[in-house]
């Protein structure tokens, strides 16, 4: 899947720039799931968040040209996914929920040394991934951005342009909120 | 120091706080278990959301969007030269200035611009004659100068 593994980002990034589809592939084959992941989890129904990964990448193809280096390419492709995302959840306003698991291709790691510890912790997840579907949007995009794709607080505020007084107060709310759904 | 707000805690759990107000909470977290104990709460909130199972794509999503990505055109082979040699605007660019030179000078000499003392040259002034010069002449009277034109 991967074309052009040895390929310094900022030089995978240029060579797309000059229209090198091989090294734009390369852009996508190294993000796509982080994309994916990203936007499941954002829209919480897989078959749209299928397609707006597709967009997000068919988007930043035709963007590429105002893309300069000052911007870290991974901050500038996550600020594509979320628009498109908050787009769709305007769009859609979607209440209901689809459950993640079904037609998933999901890594799940053995989480307990025993088999009880095992069950208590993956009931331990799911009512994570429960209360982290119901909070709101701005709060879980935060999450999402800090706990699992690992941005800093710099990029945060980057994605979401907001400032980073924002980032700080808006994560230590969502943070808060997300216990207070969690299933006791 | 009293307990800090939850966001200075959040901030703290994310190594995002400033050196000063870091080594300031430090120093209350070793003596209050409240705050001890929902910085605990939060890493494991982070560790807990990290180990959720992550949705992935598993097909090459590239090659699905190889025909949807816009080609570039190809360029059309020109006839003339190209646009930014000097060499296909030259004669165009001479030619359109002879012309606009031309024409505002007869048309100068029609309004009669001249002084007194400028004699307008009568073989100039016949290209506006009804046969102007070098044309076939329909009866012999129209092709004879008149008088004060030589």
């Amino acid at each position: 899947m991967s074309a052009l593994p040895q390929l310094e980002e900022d030089e995978c990034v240029a060579r797309a720039q000059r229209g090198d589809v091989a090294a734009f592939s390369e852009l996508v084959a190294r993000y796509q799931n982080r994309i994916y992941r990203f936007l499941v989890r954002l829209t919480r129904s897989p078959d749209d968040a299928l397609e707006l990964t597709q967009e997000t990448f068919l988007n930043a193809y035709q963007a590429l040209a105002r893309w300069r280096p000052e911007a870290r390419f991974t901050t500038w492709l996550f600020r594509i996914a979320r628009n498109q995302a908050i787009d769709w959840l305007r769009r859609t306003k979607r209440v209901e929920f689809v459950a993640l698991e079904e037609g998933q291709d999901l890594h799940v790691a053995d989480s307990g040394p025993t088999p009880e510890a095992a069950l208590e912790s993956t009931q331990r997840l799911q009512g994570l991934e429960w209360a982290l579907a119901r909070l709101p949007a701005e709060h879980r995009e935060i999450l999402l951005l800090r706990e699992i794709e690992e941005l800093s607080y710099e990029d945060i505020a980057e994605v979401l342009d907001i400032g980073m007084g924002t980032v700080k107060s808006r994560l230590a709310r969502a943070r808060a909120r997300l216990m207070e759904k969690m299933p006791r | 120091m009293p307990c800090p707000r939850h966001a200075s805690l959040s901030a703290y759990a994310d190594q995002a706080m400033q050196p000063r107000a870091r080594a300031r909470f430090e120093r209350h977290l070793h003596a209050c278990p409240i705050c001890q104990q929902h910085l605990d709460e939060l890493h494991a909130l982070t560790r807990g959301l990290r180990a959720m199972p992550s949705p992935t794509l598993n097909f090459d999503l590239a090659a699905q969007l190889a025909d949807r990505l816009p080609r570039t055109p190809r360029r059309k082979r020109r006839a003339w030269p190209a646009l930014w040699q000097p060499s296909a605007w030259l004669p165009t660019g001479v030619a359109a200035g002879l012309a606009l030179l031309s024409g505002v000078w007869m048309g100068g000499l029609l309004l009669g611009g001249g002084t007194v003392g400028t004699a307008v040259p009568a073989p100039m002034v016949r290209v506006f004659d009804p046969v102007p010069p070098g044309g076939l002449c329909a009866a012999a009277e129209l092709c004879r100068p008149t008088k004060g034109m030589l």
